[in-house]
């Protein structure tokens, strides 16, 4: 089911993507929570854009270079010339990509942990004035979990449409407009949270709404419902660009 | 002899007149098969239905019994493969691919691969993108040979290799063939195929027009002998004598192409008796011959 020698191969192709987009996160995670000018933002810009922002980008790259790319510039023959099967490919590469999200929220989780327990904030300094208490390492990882399965989600569409195209203009096109309808469409229906009314109803247009960080703020249970939706929605990308992937021919 | 790559009346049509149709050949164990054609005949998409990358529209192709596009990774455990588009997955080094590569195709013994690095001469620690053409080729080479692989599907192997490690190529292929190993490359160089081939196949447009025997190439053919006048007069006489067939004039030159059919060298000699020659001189039977010979003509004909 998992290649090694492949996984290994795309480790080491995605390492310096990987690592500028997770350092960025971690670094904007920690100026925002540290420094008392931007700290009272750090939910409304942080965790309301960039966790979403940042690993958009990071899928859109590299999802396209796990199947399309490799099979656009032919370097895929290397490993269907192996005794490789096709769906051992995909699952191999749907696995690398759905890890590296997640170790990319690792570490920006820890690094958010360490600064909270460095100087803790409270929700109220936040904008979140009938809420008491302080912001708990409890709240920080259920916010992560919850952007990490959007981005999860996000990511897995992106492999469909590059398990789907052999070309990367495609893969990366259809691709790309799904990653920024979606994010356009979460800020403008945030600006609809904070008062723009018109623009409330962008909220139906992206899969980023599943993320509910408010919900986690106010120690509700919405955020875990919508956990289900990107979760279906991953598994059923996944599916079409395995399924596509595997069937098709391959100009190699 | 076992059959180990057998393509049944396969045809994939892209349109417009591309692709293969009704492509039917076998290849037996321990052959060098050599597909021969121009630009855009089919040599790749063969390759590529060999390797399961493709699924044809009709027909079928099978390695040792196995059909290629559903059990591709149980046959690939058997074959060493040549693409003919180069391009290596960013993995940095060419050392780091070909460690890679091995892990692949569980290559634990490692002296082959340094072997075959210092046969082509190839520096690994080149990263892979500033590699040349040639570089590249070599790399791909080295993957393909590195598994001692059965079968060996090679799509134009030689391609941006010099001369030299042409030569390096041929000795390599005909070495894998002394050890049993069933080759099946495609090319447009003649000679490589002149030197290493059992069986050629010759593809035009799609189409296979021609599967030739090596052994038996040239045999029954009729050989040329190139003939050198000392004058125009002894030329335009000869021409006007001679019953044997005139491959090619040269009247600037005074020299002449004669096919002389395979048991009546006499009659060349008979009839050069009563000429001052300059010189006589045995065109050997190759491939490009062939070619020129028969398929341009034919494909003429049919034009």
């Amino acid at each position: 089911m998992l290649s090694l020698p492949l996984l290994k191969q795309s480790i080491r192709s995605n390492a310096v993507m990987w690592g500028s987009m997770t350092g960025v996160m971690t670094l904007l995670c920690v100026q925002f929570s540290m420094l008392d000018m931007t700290r009272s933002l750090l939910f409304t810009i942080f965790y309301g854009m960039m966790t979403t922002i940042l690993p958009g980008i990071y899928v859109l790259v590299t999802a396209n270079k796990l199947l399309a790319s490799q099979v656009d510039r032919g370097s895929m023959a290397y490993v269907l010339a192996t005794p490789t099967k096709r769906s051992t490919v995909t699952f191999t590469q749907a696995f690398y990509l759905v890890n590296s999200l997640i170790a990319m929220f690792g570490v920006q989780t820890l690094a958010h942990l360490a600064t909270n327990a460095a100087k803790p904030i409270a929700l109220g300094e936040m904008g979140y004035t009938m809420l008491a208490g302080d912001l708990t390492s409890k709240m920080i990882a259920q916010v992560n979990l919850s952007a990490l399965m959007v981005c999860i989600a996000l990511s897995a569409v992106c492999f469909m449409f590059s398990g789907i195209f052999s070309s990367s203009k495609y893969s990366i096109g259809l691709s790309g407009t799904f990653i920024g309808v979606s994010i356009l469409a979460n800020m403008l229906a945030m600006f609809g949270n904070l008062g723009v009314d018109g623009l409330k109803n962008f909220k139906y247009l992206t899969i980023c709404s599943f993320y509910d960080y408010q919900s986690v703020l106010f120690s509700g249970n919405e955020w875990i419902t919508k956990l289900i939706f990107p979760a279906a929605i991953a598994v059923a990308a996944f599916t079409v660009g395995e399924l596509c992937f595997s069937k098709k021919d391959l100009p190699l | 002899m076992r059959e180990i790559i057998r393509v049944n009346d396969m045809t994939k049509d892209y349109g417009e007149g591309r692709g293969i149709f009704g492509f039917d050949f076998s290849v037996t164990e321990g052959e060098v098969f050599g597909i021969v054609g121009t630009n855009g005949s089919g040599k790749t998409t063969t390759l590529r239905h060999l390797m399961g990358f493709l699924k044809p529209d009709s027909g079928s192709c099978s390695i040792m019994g196995l059909d290629c596009r559903r059990d591709t990774h149980r046959i690939m455990k058997h074959v060493g493969y040549v693409p003919g588009e180069i391009d290596f997955p960013d993995v940095g080094t060419g050392t780091s691919f070909l460690k890679i590569q091995a892990d692949f195709l569980g290559v634990r013994d490692k002296k082959r691969i340094a072997e075959l690095v210092d046969m082509f001469k190839l520096d690994t620690d080149a990263p892979l993108k500033r590699m040349s053409k040639g570089m590249k080729q070599k790399t791909a080479l080295v993957t393909a040979f590195m598994a001692r692989p059965d079968i060996l599907l090679l799509d134009e192997p030689s391609t941006g290799l010099d001369p030299l490690m042409r030569d390096t190529l041929i000795e390599l292929i005909l070495e894998e063939k002394r050890r049993g190993a069933t080759v099946l490359m495609s090319s447009h160089i003649f000679k490589e195929l002149d030197d290493t081939a059992d069986r050629v196949l010759f593809i035009d447009g799609g189409r296979m027009t021609e599967l030739v025997e090596k052994s038996e190439l040239g045999r029954d053919m009729p050989q040329t002998y190139r003939l050198g006048f000392k004058d125009r007069g002894d030329y335009e006489r000869f021409l006007g004598l001679t019953r044997l067939r005139v491959l090619h004039k040269s009247p600037e030159h005074l020299h002449l192409d004669v096919a002389v059919p395979a048991d009546r060298l006499s009659q060349l000699f008979n009839e050069m008796s009563s000429f001052d020659m300059r010189y006589m001189k045995y065109r050997p039977f190759t491939l490009e011959s062939y070619y020129s010979e028969i398929i341009e003509k034919g494909g003429k004909k049919s034009a």
